[in-house]
């Protein structure tokens, strides 16, 4: 949980600076791309949590899959930490 | 003529240099008299010369200019000297030579803010081109803020020498330091880089110094800063100069006003002609180019891509940054110079640097890492600097983050220093 409240936290200050206008009730189920982030806004967030964890999954092709949604964005993130433990 | 030709026949009957003990020019010919006598063996050679003082070296130029064939002017980061050329004073040879009438070649390293440094190649009528004597210029007392083996530093060092000013070296130490001297000596003319110039306004003394001629050069000039300098010294000669160690001499612009007026498109100024290119490069026409080896950089009509990327607003053409700075920011191009005007409008932002960093998303991303006021509030600095920035950049010239820094690094020419920006992820 610890790891999705950060998520979630970058994901809400990076929309300001990006100016993305999030929808309102982000779930596990919500559809990135229609969650309001542009490719700008997730560009950021991926770079603001590489700051923030230390590690960006998506610059070393460790994912098969792009994730589609909020939670297997997280998942990515979850996975890519146990890797690196 | 050569230098020390000029000042014989200037009979200046003052100091030259200011330093521990003062120098007038009078000593200063006859010191370089004597070490041409002292070395008979250097005439016609190629020789290089290090910067140790500002007497001492000064004293060399008057003595090797129009003595010897070439003179390579050593900057502090060590560079490639051709095989022939002799290092002055440890390596000089033995005997005489035989005078021929050739003017000396003088070679300065460009400053490799964004590349690599290499030689480039002026006579003393080039470099001298835009110094101008006059009675009040003869009264001015001029800071050396860069080295003078640097294109700004010998700019700055030969208008003091041929307009009879007096010169003290402050180019060494941080901008208190520099201040200072300024100080202490009373200097009244400064020429500096925008980002020197903020770094002196940080002492938050400079309204002391009794400036009556302010000169910007080396990066672009925004318009706050301007006006900052304006308004502290209104009676002072504000200039910002635009010229390039590639190019030569370029030119002055005086009325405070950032850019350049578009009219000068039109017509030569300066004894230079511009013109902008559609991919909105700035292109120089200087009346001889400094060093031939350029020519297979000039187009057909005898103009040079000066690198310098520009827009015309209403009637100015302003700068933009480096065509070779630019950020790709998911296809679009973002200059790292106009991120940082932006910011230098905020008034808590001292200093601004923007860069890339690597996107795994979008290819690049702008950073910006600023100095700001202390005991400010970063938190809300942070809010207040993105609603600021979003006002005039579009989203994708938006700096990602917010570095606040306690200083940034300017290089040997006083420029910020640019290199090795592009932050590999996961280095």
């Amino acid at each position: 949980m610890e790891l999705e409240h950060t998520i979630r936290q970058t994901l809400d200050q990076v929309a300001v600076i990006a100016n993305c206008q999030l929808i309102d009730n982000i779930t596990d189920d919500t559809v990135l791309l229609q969650s309001g982030l542009d490719s700008l806004g997730f560009a950021m967030l991926v770079a603001q949590l590489e700051e923030d964890l230390g590690i960006d999954p998506f610059s070393q092709m460790q994912i098969a899959v792009y994730p589609r949604t909020f939670a297997e964005f997280v998942g990515v993130y979850r996975q890519a930490l146990a890797n690196g433990n | 003529m050569n230098l020390l030709q000029r000042l014989q026949q200037a009979h200046y009957n003052s100091t030259a240099i200011s330093a521990g003990a003062d120098i007038s020019y009078a000593q200063l010919i006859t010191q370089a008299v004597q070490l041409r006598q002292q070395y008979p063996a250097l005439q016609h050679q190629a020789i290089a010369l290090s910067y140790t003082d500002l007497s001492t070296f000064t004293c060399a130029l008057l003595a090797f200019d129009g003595w010897c064939r070439a003179l390579y002017l050593l900057p502090d980061n060590t560079l490639q000297l051709p095989e022939h050329v002799i290092r002055w004073p440890e390596n000089t040879p033995a005997g005489t030579a035989t005078p021929t009438a050739e003017p000396t070649h003088w070679y300065l390293a460009t400053s490799g803010t964004t590349g690599t440094p290499k030689w480039i190649a002026h006579s003393f009528t080039s470099l001298s081109r835009a110094a101008k004597a006059s009675v009040q210029n003869a009264t001015l007392h001029w800071a050396l803020c860069y080295q003078p083996s640097r294109f700004a530093g010998l700019q700055v060092l030969l208008q003091s020498l041929l307009s009879g000013a007096v010169i003290t070296d402050c180019s060494s130490g941080d901008s208190q330091q520099r201040y200072s001297l300024m100080q202490q000596h009373s200097v009244n003319a400064v020429s500096a880089t925008p980002s020197l110039w903020r770094q002196l306004l940080m002492t938050a003394q400079l309204s002391a110094l009794p400036l009556q001629q302010i000169t910007l050069g080396g990066e672009i000039a925004d318009q706050p800063l301007l006006d900052t300098l304006a308004a502290l010294f209104p009676a002072a000669r504000l200039l910002h100069i635009y010229a390039s160690t590639e190019a030569g001499v370029g030119f002055a612009v005086a009325d405070k006003r950032a850019g350049f007026p578009a009219s000068w498109l039109n017509q030569c100024h300066s004894n230079l002609l511009l013109k902008i290119d559609a991919k909105q490069h700035l292109w120089l026409k200087p009346p001889q180019l400094p060093d031939t080896r350029l020519a297979s950089a000039v187009d057909s009509d005898g103009y040079l891509d000066s690198g310098d990327l520009v827009t015309i607003v209403q009637d100015r053409v302003v700068f933009l940054g480096r065509a070779s700075g630019v950020i790709n920011v998911g296809g679009n191009k973002v200059h790292p110079e106009q991120v940082e005007q932006v910011l230098l409008q905020y008034p808590a932002v001292r200093q601004a640097k923007a860069y890339a960093k690597a996107s795994s998303v979008l290819g690049q991303l702008v950073i910006a890492d600023i100095v700001v006021d202390t005991g400010i509030d970063s938190k809300a600095l942070q809010a207040q600097l993105v609603r600021h920035c979003q006002q005039q950049l579009e989203r994708y010239q938006m700096p990602a983050r917010f570095n606040i820094v306690s200083s940034l690094v300017t290089n040997a020419t006083g420029k910020l220093s640019r290199k090795a920006d592009v932050k590999e992820p996961h280095e």
